[in-house]
């Protein structure tokens, strides 16, 4: 087990150096996410305290789109001097590749959030002192269930040289109970005034569990050199 | 000996039954059920609406099942089928959509609302439209056949999850209907010519996809080799 993980821990490591080094997706993805937030804020109005305004609704955007440029970055490393080609030759399971791209995803998506979160919270004076604690556990659990989905779809994409505007068609539609949930979930947290619901949080982690569990089963298909 | 030589096809009876199932259907709507008595004549969309509804679902589990299938055993009949379902469920899920949308109108006075059915069977539209479009954009008969393959199995988990998040939404559809018998029986009557409609062009589809496939794979294989082609080895 323990190989197991320092395996996926070395994979990791080497996404995030490749990434330090280059730094090629993190500060493109970060200002398209504050770029979504500030246009997305002019153009709903949020100057105008518009009823109804959800700044949750706003930061989901800014996720997502940043999010689908994450995953297919961190896959498209692999395409470059053959590198999946080896790879896939190295001694892991398919399933440990699968496990080090969703960990490396899940860096670079919560690195964006740390910057996007404060620039909606700051613009659209969203107040998140109710409960901050919740606030990250409600978007980190989605953000696994959107990374878990968006890296197994972003080596399909990747694999396939398929254009990049397939990877956002396939993984909107699946991250939509995400969206929902969450953004219903933080509204009636920080704009309602109530709590937790355990059984939509639920929902959740269901959503977790299933794309992992499925993601990791079937993504022995999907990679290719 | 591939699916494509078997007799599928439905013959020229079975789409007779079919038009006379729906003509059947439809002076049973019109002529013997009772008008709804707060909705009126817009209600009868109804008897169209939950058969194509409840076969938009049997066409996507078939093309889970299928992808499933194809996942398993890389024959590329299963593909085949995977993608006949899906062009079948999305047609009739359209179909539900505009039914559905008709009737609220009728009955709610105005097209949409993002109640939880609403929002589910949109969804629902969007995963097979995208499952649609991914087939369209890969050339490769393997790798689209696994990628879209992939995508299904998902999508079909994914369903599920959208009816539960939707169900987070204010709901005005309601839930159960409670139908007089003359109503029953015309909506069992519906059921009959609908289903028989889906899995007839289920039917055409498919065999219409072996079709092209093996029609591709004479083309691209040498002719020596052709008789071992058709099972899809990778």
């Amino acid at each position: 087990m323990s190989r197991v993980v320092r395996q996926v821990l070395l994979l990791v490591a080497k996404d995030l150096r490749i990434e330090a080094r280059s730094r090629q997706t993190l500060g493109l993805v970060v200002i398209l996410g504050l770029l979504i937030v500030v246009v997305l804020g002019l153009g709903l109005g949020a100057q105008e305290n518009v009823a109804g305004f959800s700044a949750t609704a706003v930061l989901w955007v800014a996720y997502l789109f940043a999010g689908v440029l994450c995953f297919e970055k961190t896959m498209a490393v692999e395409r470059t001097d053959g590198a999946m080609a080896a790879l896939l030759l190295a001694p892991i399971d398919r399933g440990v590749i699968y496990a080090a791209k969703l960990l490396t995803n899940l860096a670079l998506t919560a690195a964006v959030a740390l910057v996007v979160t404060p620039a909606g919270v700051l613009f659209f004076s969203f107040d998140l002192s109710a409960s901050p604690l919740v606030f990250v556990l409600v978007v980190g659990i989605s953000m696994v269930g959107f990374a878990a989905v968006g890296t197994l779809f972003a080596s399909v994409v990747s694999s396939s040289r398929l254009q990049g505007g397939l990877l956002a068609l396939m993984i909107f539609p699946v991250s939509l109970p995400l969206v929902i949930v969450s953004t219903r979930l933080l509204n009636r947290i920080f704009r309602d005034g109530q709590g937790l619901d355990g059984q939509t949080l639920g929902i959740l982690i269901a959503f977790d569990v299933i794309f992992i569990a499925t993601s990791w089963i079937v993504f022995d298909c999907v990679l290719e050199a | 000996m591939t699916a494509a030589d078997k007799p599928l096809l439905p013959g020229k009876l079975y789409w007779l039954a079919t038009a006379g199932g729906f003509v059947a259907a439809v002076m049973l709507a019109v002529a013997w059920a009772p008008t709804e008595a707060t909705m009126g004549p817009v209600q009868k969309i109804f008897y169209l609406h939950l058969p194509t509804a409840i076969n938009t679902f049997l066409a996507c589990l078939l093309v889970f099942i299928a992808s499933v299938g194809y996942l398993w055993q890389r024959k590329n009949w299963w593909d085949d089928l995977a993608a006949a379902g899906a062009n079948v469920a999305v047609l009739f899920c359209s179909v539900v959509l505009l039914t559905g949308m008709t009737w609220a109108r009728g009955a709610w006075g105005q097209w949409w609302t993002w109640s939880p059915r609403l929002t589910f069977s949109l969804v629902l539209w969007f995963l097979y439209t995208v499952y649609l479009m991914i087939r369209a954009s890969i050339e490769s008969r393997q790798r689209r056949a696994v990628i879209s393959a992939v995508y299904a199995i998902v999508a079909f988990l994914d369903v599920p999850l959208v009816y539960l998040s939707a169900r987070l939404m204010p709901d005005i559809h309601p839930a159960s209907v409670a139908l007089a018998p003359a109503m029953r029986v015309t909506l069992a009557c519906w059921f009959v010519p609908v289903t028989l409609l889906c899995a007839g062009l289920i039917a055409i589809r498919f065999q219409l996809n072996r079709r092209v496939s093996s029609a591709k794979q004479r083309k691209d294989v040498r002719p020596l080799s052709r008789p071992a082609a058709a099972g899809g080895s990778l």
